[in-house]
C-alpha cells in the first residue's frame, strides 16, 4: 500500500473554493431531481414579491413619498425594495437553510459529522446547501433596480446621475449587508447549544430583520429614535439595506453630512458582526455536548 | 510508542434532573434541581499501532462518549489524551485527516443524492489527489461489492448498503486510526458477516489501528483480539475473550450424555442440574471442583460422552454488567446524557 499515510501527511489544507464549488453544484443535483419542487419554490417566491410591488404601488397612488422631504418617492423606494430582495435573496440561497440546518444538528448530535472534517467548521456549517431557487429573486430585485433607475435617470427636474464608484459599492455593501446578516443568524442558531431547543429562532429572525426593510428616516421621530439606536449600534440590522440602497437611490440631493459616516460605521459593524459570529460560534462548539447515538 | 494513549480521561456533564408532574415542571421554571453524570470516569488506556480494540459494555457504558472525545467532538472534563502525537480536541486538521469515525446509527452521506456525490465532496475536503481518491474508491466499492450502487440516491439504499457506503466515506482518505461505533447496529447476520470480513482484511491490509465498539458478541469474537469493557464509564476488563471468561466465570458446564437406560436421579448431589433431555444431561459446577465431580459421576454413572465447556460469553458478560449496576458503588445512575 503505497499511497498509505500520503493523504494524512500533507501539509495543505482544503480548496475552499472548490469545496464550496462542490457543495453548490451537489445542491443542484438535488433540485434537479426534484424539479417541480424548484419551480414551485421559485415561482411562489416571485409570486410574494411581485405582490409586495403591487402593494407599494397602490401605496404610492395616495402618497407621493415615505414621510415628507425624505426623498424616498416611489422609484427611491422601490430601488430600497430591489436592494432588500436581493440581499435577502442571497442570504437565503446561501445561509438559510444551512443555519436553520445548524439548529438541528446541535439538536440531533449531527454535528459530531461535520466537526471531524479538516476543514473550518464554521465554513462547513455555513455553506454545505445553495438553495438555488431562492436566487430567483435576485434577478427579480435586479429588474425592479434596473427599471427604477432608468424612471429616475429620465425624470424631470433632477434627473438622476451617479459617479462610476457606486457600481463598485453597491455590490460591496450590499455583501456587507448579507455578512451582518448571516453574522446574526450564526449567533442566533448558535444558541441552541445552550438552550437545547430554540424554535423560536425564526420568528426572532423576522421580528428583527423586518425593522431593515424600511428607510431609516421612518424611525426619526418620537419612539422611533430608540429603535433608530438600538438597531444600528447595538444589532447592526438598518444599515444592512439602508446604506447600498442610499447609494443607489440618492433619496437626498444634495447629500446629507451624515450619510459617509454612515457608510463607513457599516464597515466597521460588518467586521464586528463577523468577528462577533465567529467568536460565538467557538465558544457553541466548546459547550456542544453531541446527542447520545 | 503508543498510538492511542489515554490517562485518566473522565467527562461529566451538568444534566437538569426533571421532576414528575406538572406542579414540578412549573417550580423547574425557576428552581431547577441539577445532578452531575458521569459518562466517562477516570479511563486510562494505551493502544499500539494495528491494534483491533473493542470496547463492550452495556448501553450508557460510556463507550461512545470514549470515541467521541478521542475525535474531538466533545471537551473532556479532565485527564488528557494523544492520537497520533495530537490531542484530538484541539481539532487541527492535520490530526482531523488522519482518523475517520464510522456511527452506526447516524449517517453523513446526502440523503437524496448517490453516494458518490457524497464521496467527490470527501474528495475536495480532505483534498484526496485524484489518482488516489479512484484508486481507494474501486478497491473500497470492489471490497464491499457496491460498485453497482455508487449511481444510486442515498436514500434507495438498504440499511446494510448505506452502512458500506458510510464505510466508504470514512475510508477515503486512508485514516490511520479508525473508530467504529456500532457499525453493524440493526444489520441482518448476512449485512453483518460482510461487514465484519471486510473490517478484517482492511485492517490487516492496510494495519491501521482500529478502535470498535459492539453489542454483537459475533463482531468481537470475529475481530478484536484484545477487549476493553467498560461499564458506568469506567474500565472493569483489558484482555483477550478467553480472558474475560477466565477472570468473571467461576463456573464451568459439563455435558453429559448418559448411555442407553441409565437416569439423571441423583446427580444433582454433585452439581446444579441446568436441563435434563435423556440422555442428554448439562450441569453447572465451580470451576476448582471440576476434576473431582468428574471422577465422581463416571465412578457411579455410565456415560457414553462427556465435554467440559465455559459458560457462553454473552452469558460471562451479562452477569459482568448486572454484578457492576448492583453493587451500589456508584450513587449517580451513569447515563447518557438527557435531553
Amino acid at each position: 500500500m503505497a499511497d498509505n499515510n500520503q493523504i494524512g501527511q500533507t501539509k495543505i489544507g482544503p480548496n475552499y473554493l472548490r469545496v464550496f464549488l462542490t457543495f453548490a453544484r451537489n445542491s443542484l443535483v438535488r433540485d434537479m431531481m426534484f424539479r417541480t419542487n424548484f419551480l414551485i419554490e421559485s415561482v411562489s417566491s416571485l409570486a410574494w414579491s411581485s405582490m409586495n410591488v403591487g402593494l407599494y404601488l397602490i401605496i404610492f397612488q395616495y402618497a407621493t413619498s415615505i414621510g415628507d422631504a425624505t426623498g424616498w418617492g416611489k422609484y427611491e423606494f422601490f430601488v430600497f425594495m430591489g436592494t432588500t430582495w436581493i440581499i435577502n435573496a442571497i442570504v437565503q440561497a446561501f445561509f438559510m437553510p444551512n443555519i436553520e440546518e445548524f439548529s438541528d444538528l446541535i439538536r440531533t448530535g449531527g454535528l459530531d459529522f461535520a466537526m471531524l472534517k479538516p476543514i473550518d467548521t464554521q465554513f462547513l456549517i455555513s455553506l454545505r446547501k445553495v438553495s438555488w431557487s431562492s436566487l430567483a429573486n435576485l434577478l427579480l430585485g435586479s429588474v425592479l433596480i434596473g427599471f427604477s433607475i432608468s424612471q429616475l435617470a429620465t425624470r424631470q427636474g433632477t434627473p438622476w446621475s451617479l459617479p462610476p464608484s457606486v457600481f463598485l459599492l453597491f455590490p460591496m455593501y450590499v455583501l456587507c449587508g448579507v455578512a451582518i446578516l448571516y453574522s446574526l443568524m450564526i449567533c442566533l442558531a448558535a444558541t441552541s447549544v445552550w438552550l437545547g431547543r430554540n424554535q423560536t429562532l425564526y420568528d426572532f429572525w423576522f421580528y428583527i430583520t423586518n425593522f431593515s426593510r424600511y428607510p431609516m428616516e421612518i424611525y426619526a421621530r418620537g419612539w422611533g429614535i430608540p429603535l433608530f439606536v438600538a438597531f444600528t449600534f447595538l444589532i447592526p440590522v438598518l444599515v444592512v439595506v439602508n446604506v447600498p440602497a442610499r447609494l443607489l437611490a440618492q433619496p437626498l440631493a444634495p447629500k446629507a453630512n451624515w450619510e459617509w459616516p454612515l457608510a463607513l460605521f457599516t464597515l466597521f459593524a460588518t467586521v464586528l458582526s463577523v468577528l462577533a459570529s465567529r467568536w460565538v460560534f467557538r465558544k457553541a462548539l466548546l459547550s456542544y455536548r453531541s446527542a447520545s447515538s | 510508542m503508543a498510538i492511542i494513549s489515554i490517562e485518566n480521561l473522565s467527562k461529566s456533564y451538568r444534566v437538569y434532573q426533571k421532576q414528575e408532574g406538572l406542579l414540578a415542571a412549573v417550580r423547574g421554571l425557576w428552581h431547577r434541581e441539577y445532578r452531575d453524570v458521569h459518562a466517562v470516569r477516570d479511563v486510562s488506556l494505551s493502544v499500539e499501532q494495528g491494534e483491533f480494540v473493542a470496547f463492550l459494555g452495556p448501553n450508557g457504558a460510556g463507550k461512545t462518549t470514549t470515541l467521541k472525545l478521542l475525535s474531538g467532538v466533545i471537551y473532556p472534563s479532565g485527564g488528557s489524551a494523544n492520537v497520533l502525537g495530537y490531542v484530538p480536541w484541539k481539532r487541527e486538521n492535520e490530526y482531523r485527516r488522519r482518523f475517520a469515525l464510522v456511527m452506526g446509527q447516524k449517517n453523513q452521506l446526502w440523503w437524496d443524492l448517490p453516494a458518490q456525490e457524497s464521496f467527490r465532496l470527501h474528495e475536495q475536503i480532505y483534498r484526496i489527489p485524484p489518482e488516489i481518491f479512484r484508486h481507494n474508491l474501486d478497491e473500497l466499492a470492489d471490497l464491499l461489492a457496491v460498485q453497482k450502487l455508487l449511481g444510486r440516491p442515498v436514500r434507495e439504499l438498504s440499511l446494510g448498503e448505506r452502512m458500506k457506503m458510510e464505510l466508504i466515506a470514512a475510508l477515503l482518505h486512508s485514516p490511520e486510526v479508525l473508530f467504529l461505533d456500532e457499525p453493524t447496529i440493526g444489520l441482518d447476520v448476512v449485512a453483518q458477516h460482510n461487514i465484519q470480513r471486510f473490517l478484517k482484511y482492511y485492517q490487516e491490509r492496510r494495519k491501521i489501528t482500529i478502535l470498535l465498539t459492539s453489542h454483537y458478541m459475533k463482531d468481537i469474537a470475529a475481530l478484536c483480539k484484545r477487549v476493553v469493557v467498560i461499564n458506568d464509564g469506567a474500565i472493569q476488563f483489558d484482555g483477550s475473550l478467553s480472558g474475560i471468561v477466565d477472570q468473571f466465570s467461576s463456573t464451568q458446564i459439563l455435558r453429559l450424555q448418559l448411555a442407553e437406560g441409565v437416569s439423571a436421579e441423583g446427580l444433582d448431589r454433585f452439581a446444579s442440574v441446568e436441563s435434563v433431555e435423556l440422555p442428554k444431561v448439562t450441569l453447572r459446577c465451580n470451576r476448582q471442583d471440576v476434576t473431582r465431580m468428574l471422577a465422581s459421576i463416571l465412578k457411579q454413572y455410565e456415560v457414553a460422552d462427556i465435554a467440559v465447556e465455559d459458560p457462553p460469553l454473552e452469558e460471562v458478560i451479562a452477569r459482568l454488567y448486572e454484578d457492576h449496576s448492583s453493587g451500589g458503588k456508584y450513587e449517580a445512575k451513569t447515563g447518557e446524557p438527557s435531553k
